[in-house]
């Protein structure tokens, strides 16, 4: 059916394109080349790794045609499965006049903010949830000048390969449409409908197979003002799983999410504020497992209403949202007080929606709320929370720094044993010192303190500290040099390691064109995007980029 | 065969002299109202650069060209920032942006469908392109390193025909 579609798609491009004879073609490239040699650590044990991965992404446009090709030598690739060949491929045909726009082949979606629909690939974490299909959107404008009325309209359908990164062998298929409408009646208000209705096959750890169908209708809205956004956008999903080994007369679960955000700016000052209610899979402690059939669905992806940190030690211990049942939210405020000083300030907090109690072996019952639309701080509903404060302060023409204070709180319940809830608390202080040399050369440098208390360790060990430094010379538009340091004192360290030590070297053959490569030892952590997270095991060894675009 | 195929495939675009390719789009900016890159040029060349609010050398190239933008707007010269923010942190740019008082248009691009028609999938944060009046691609930028401004500023002269 796909290789039709495809074949439908060409032929209505080569009688675009025939009958105009002036073809006007053009190509680009951009080629990523990275190499990998050294040691990876998993927990204690020391193991050889490679990679080697090339991916070439070309381009070629015929006048209102384009055909996409991502050609992948990933032998041995650094995170998931190995491949050679085209990964990706598509033609796409855009007519700007009408408004149609008709891709064949490989693409990535996202409606709105994401509840029912957000694919994307991040080669990092080994995601890619990228769609194999056809996509035909339609934009059509009503009127012209204030009166005018903007509507958009998409239908897609193909296929989905997910991959887990926890095991990439264990391969989800998804059979995904759908529909998509917006209309904009007044300049200020835009209403929105989607509905995505999928098949599927879930394999669990033991590849025991859950064949699911489910339906996914949204409706949001966004309304702007010279100073007020407001966006709110609700999701139900239905899902019916066939009767198997696992569900033996099958099973049907409903769930929903819901995402509001609010941001105001006038002078100076941005204020923005987030509010999750996530309930895709409510379900007790002991089904909570990531190949569990009812889950969210890996091409939703709805927002994580936390910060995005940029500093390293901060990035180590981020919030692993449960889509699946989680609510909270995030207020974060910006105030520009002059051009040379300027403050962030960000609190977020979530929990799970409610608490269990166990009422016999591998038996829980769930404990009602009166009002379950706010977070609890109640170490039974897992609760996490931070508070952030950053000045940016450019002290003269020659310095710029940059301080900030992190202070973040987690629980993990246990449930059978109360008294070992594990309770995080990491407080960090990162800095960040630049002089401008002279126009061409800066010198920055990174100095990290951070504290972790772990309750459930032993007393002695309990309180740990890691520090980063981090040196960086660069010399405008070619060369970086930096140079990398990190210590702990954490008798817990997986590797047996207490410090870590790493250069890298990067130039720009020109503006388009770079080297980098770096040697040394990587301490490595938890890495989250998109709310995706995974653990980067600790690496030691070179690592060579290089880029290069036509 | 494979190594013939990744040879041409190579090739090809450099025996293609116009390498990197135009491509016209329409976003809506962050008040909501549409933006044409065609337009914009009909007036001068188009500096091109996407970004986001968590990527610190973005912020630090927007912040440098805040002042070439005014220098050079009433010669027809854009600096356009395309927001590349996703789901998560979109709903903070009208904010930071408006906070910051940045003097040029700013374009939301959250699907990164304009970013994936300049070819930017993989390459990171920031991302420029400096298109001519004519609809050329002038120059390319990845990355951003204190000082890259004064080799953009140089380009944006030259694009605008003032002699140094």
């Amino acid at each position: 059916m796909r290789k039709y579609l495809l074949i439908a798609v060409l032929f209505l491009i080569t009688d675009v394109i025939y009958p105009q004879l002036n073809l006007n073609v053009k190509a680009s490239v951009n080629n990523i080349f990275r190499y990998g040699n050294g040691y990876e650590y998993f927990g204690g044990n020391k193991n050889s790794k490679e990679y080697f991965e090339n991916l070439s992404d070309v381009k070629l446009t015929f006048n209102d045609v384009v055909v996409g090709i991502r050609y992948e030598i990933s032998d041995p690739i650094e995170y998931g499965l190995d491949f050679k060949g085209i990964k990706k491929r598509y033609v796409e045909y855009k007519n700007k006049d009408v408004g149609l726009t008709v891709r064949g082949g490989d693409f990535f979606e996202i409606i709105s903010r994401g509840l029912t629909l957000n694919t994307f690939e991040n080669r990092a974490q080994g995601f890619d949830t990228g769609i194999d299909g056809l996509r035909v959107s339609y934009k059509y404008n009503f009127g012209e000048g204030k009166n005018q009325i903007k509507t958009k309209a998409e239908i897609l359908g193909g296929d989905l390969t997910f991959s887990d990164f926890l095991n990439p062998k264990r391969i989800e298929n998804y059979k995904v449409r759908d529909a998509n409408f917006e209309i904009s009646p007044l300049k200020f208000l835009t209403l929105g409908t989607n509905y995505v209705y999928t098949k599927g096959t879930i394999p669990n750890e033991t590849n025991i197979i859950t064949n699911i169908t489910a339906d996914l209708p949204e409706g949001y809205l966004t309304i702007t003002s010279g100073t007020f956004e407001l966006y709110a956008s609700y999701a139900h999903k239905s899902l019916r799983a066939d009767k198997n080994s696992l569900y033996p007369v099958g099973m049907s679960t409903r769930g929903d999410g819901f995402y509001s955000s609010l941001s105001y700016s006038t002078g100076g000052l941005g204020m923005t504020i987030d509010y999750k209610n996530y309930r895709f899979d409510l379900t007790a402690p002991n089904y909570r497992n990531t190949d569990r059939a009812t889950k969210m669905l890996p091409f939703q992806n709805p927002p994580t209403a936390v910060k995005e940190h940029y500093f390293v030690l901060i990035t180590r211990n981020p919030h692993i949202v449960n889509f699946n049942d989680e609510v909270g939210g995030q207020i974060d405020l910006f105030w520009v007080a002059n051009d040379k000083l300027r403050f962030n300030l960000n609190s977020s907090v979530s929990s799970n929606h409610y608490e269990y109690t166990k009422t016999g072996p591998d038996v829980y019952q769930r404990v009602e709320r009166n009002f379950s639309l706010i977070p609890s701080l109640d170490e039974s509903f897992n609760p996490w929370w931070e508070v952030y404060l950053e000045t940016e302060w450019n002290i003269s023409e020659k310095f710029f720094t940059k301080i900030a204070v992190s202070r973040q709180n987690s629980v993990i319940y246990n449930i059978d044993i109360p008294s070992s809830t594990e309770k995080l608390i990491v407080t960090t202080v990162p800095v960040e010192f630049r002089y401008y040399i002279s126009k061409e050369y800066t010198l920055k440098i990174d100095a990290e303190q951070q504290w972790q208390k772990n309750n459930i360790r032993p007393l002695d060990q309990q309180t740990f500290m890691n520090q980063l430094f981090s040196f960086n010379l660069t010399k405008s538009p070619h060369i970086g040099l930096t140079f990398n340091m990190e210590f702990t004192n954490d008798n817990e360290e997986p590797t047996g390691k207490k410090s870590w030590f790493s250069g890298e070297i990067s130039y720009k053959l020109n503006p388009s064109n770079s080297v980098a490569v770096s040697y040394g030892s990587e301490r490595g952590g938890l890495r989250c995007t998109n709310g995706v997270c995974r653990f980067v095991n600790p690496f030691e060894g070179l690592r060579l980029t290089v880029m290069t675009l036509f | 065969m494979k190594k013939i195929y990744l040879i041409l495939l190579i090739l090809i675009p450099l025996l293609i002299t116009n390498a990197q390719t135009y491509s016209d789009f329409t976003l809506l900016d962050i008040n909501g109202d549409d933006v044409t890159l065609s337009k914009l040029l009909e007036r001068g060349p188009v500096l091109i650069s996407f970004w986001a609010s968590w990527c610190n050398p973005c912020k630090d190239e927007m912040r440098k060209m805040k002042s070439i933008y005014e220098k050079y707007k009433s010669n027809g010269f854009t600096y356009l920032a395309i927001n590349q923010d996703n789901q998560k942190s979109i709903a903070k740019v009208k904010a930071f942006v408006e906070a910051e008082d940045f003097p040029f248009p700013v374009l939301l691009d959250t699907d990164q469908k304009v970013n994936e028609a300049y070819n930017g999938a993989n390459l990171g944060l920031p991302y420029a392109i400096l298109v001519g009046k004519n609809k050329d691609i002038l120059a390319i930028h990845t990355g951003y390193l204190p000082g890259d401004e004064l080799t953009m500023e140089k380009e944006i002269k030259s694009a605008l025909g003032i002699k140094e």
